[in-house]
């Protein structure tokens, strides 16, 4: 006892042990296997780091939960190493994440489940995008090849769109809060773009880890933009695809989802031009018809009252040709011109000749 | 310059592609008239031939925002 010349309160203890972690250790990062997780009065969360040697208890408020962890799930925590009042010795967690493909896995499917029973990813939240956006917020890093896969593409297929960038990471622990950063801030802006777009390229599950928070999940779901999402290749699914009210499977086939191909508009719209002429010659050949038919419905009809003229007037010529005195003289008889008088001449017409006689008898009948 | 006062020249390629589908939609329906449909087919071929010019000489504008997002401000 008479060697240690250094004696100290209980109180004193902690608090020098905790200036002395401050010191030396004021943050470590500790890799285990998750043990005893809970959540308490609906505000602290509480789980052990165990090792085949030793154990570890870890401390957190519910609120920086970014993920959704069980027992049995290997983590790497960030956290200050302290020394409670109650001599409790803990670490108090300031960010974590799932090491090793399991427990990747193991937490992508608990935070999905969690999400999907809150209708996250419910279809009839999914809104539609503009066919042709003319103002777009993109929220990717400007340093990465999904960047300039984004550009290129859309400059291939599309002019007039006004394109404002946000540069953040899209990897590692800061990532998730910059991301969510930018969402807010394009959500806040006085005109809203009409889309908020977010790429990724590809990598591995640890680096697409990101894309797994469960705030910038949220912050994605809450965005008053709709959202098209396009992280790593076609085959990985993350949770802000899930979210997004579109998901695309590349950078490149978001900016392919965004904007139509100008060739294709073109095309479009001359094919749309020459089918109006087609349409005009079938209207003109239909009218040509149209026209043609009634002519010859107005050329029969006048060819029935001609027809019927002609009968009529056939029928007057045979009336006609048989009061011709002509035929009169043919059956015999014979025209008298001329007084009938005793002693005057009068004129005797038959058919085939004219004689004068002289009256010399006149009786009544 | 109210809508109806625009020429060709001033409207975007999105007015001029609605535009478009109107005067599609304008031959295929019970208002559609012979006398007309020359005339409309003409501006049908001004506005292709339109949104041709402007796709291919339109340019995109892309700009990264000043803002920092690496700390809550």
């Amino acid at each position: 006892m008479e060697n240690n010349p250094l004696q100290l309160t209980v109180s004193e203890f902690v608090a020098l042990t905790n200036q002395t972690l401050e010191y030396a250790y004021p943050t470590v990062t500790v890799i285990g296997e998750v043990t005893e997780f809970r959540v308490s009065q609906g505000k602290w969360v509480s789980f052990k780091l165990k090792d085949a040697g030793a154990v570890v208890g870890c401390f957190l408020v519910l609120s920086q939960l970014r993920m959704q962890i069980e027992d049995g799930m290997k983590l790497m925590v960030v956290a200050n190493p302290r020394l409670n009042n109650k001599g409790f010795f803990s670490l108090n967690v300031r960010a974590m994440k799932p090491v090793g493909e399991g427990s990747i896995k193991k937490g992508f499917e608990l935070l999905k489940a969690k999400l999907e029973a809150e209708g996250l990813f419910a279809p009839e939240r999914k809104r539609r995008l503009p066919r042709v956006p003319q103002h777009v917020a993109l929220v990717t890093s400007t340093e990465s090849a999904a960047y300039a896969d984004f550009c290129k593409i859309i400059n291939e297929r599309w002019g007039g769109l006004s394109v404002e960038v946000a540069h953040t990471q899209v990897q590692g622990v800061p990532a998730p809060d910059q991301m969510i950063r930018a969402i807010r801030y394009f959500n806040s802006l006085e005109v809203l773009p009409e889309v908020l777009v977010i790429v990724r390229g590809g990598g591995s599950a640890e680096d697409l880890m990101a894309f797994n928070d469960e705030p910038l999940a949220r912050a994605i779901a809450e965005s008053r933009i709709p959202t098209l999402v396009g992280v790593g290749h076609e085959v990985d699914n993350s949770l802000a695809d899930m979210v997004a009210d579109v998901r695309a499977a590349t950078p490149t086939n978001a900016a392919e989802i965004l904007v139509p191909d100008r060739n294709e508009i073109i095309r479009s719209a001359h094919q749309q031009a020459k089918s109006l002429s087609y349409q005009l010659i079938q209207a003109i050949d239909e009218y040509s018809a149209r026209t043609k038919e009634q002519l010859n419905a107005a050329f029969r009809r006048i060819q029935e009252k001609l027809d019927e003229h002609f009968e009529r007037l056939a029928t007057l010529r045979l009336a006609t040709a048989q009061l011709n005195p002509e035929n009169i003289l043919r059956r015999g008889y014979a025209f008298l011109r001329g007084e009938v008088k005793v002693g005057e001449t009068v004129e005797i017409e038959t058919i085939n000749s004219i004689a004068k006689a002289e009256v010399k008898d006149v009786r009544a009948k | 310059m109210s809508e109806q006062n625009k020429t060709t020249k001033d409207k975007s390629v999105q007015e001029k592609l609605s535009e478009l589908s109107e005067l599609v939609v304008w031959f295929q329906s019970p208002a559609f008239k012979l006398e007309a449909a020359f005339d409309k087919f003409k501006q049908a071929e001004l506005l292709a031939e339109e949104i041709e010019k402007d796709l291919t000489k339109l340019k995109n504008d892309i700009k990264v925002v000043k803002k920092k997002f690496d700390t809550e401000e």
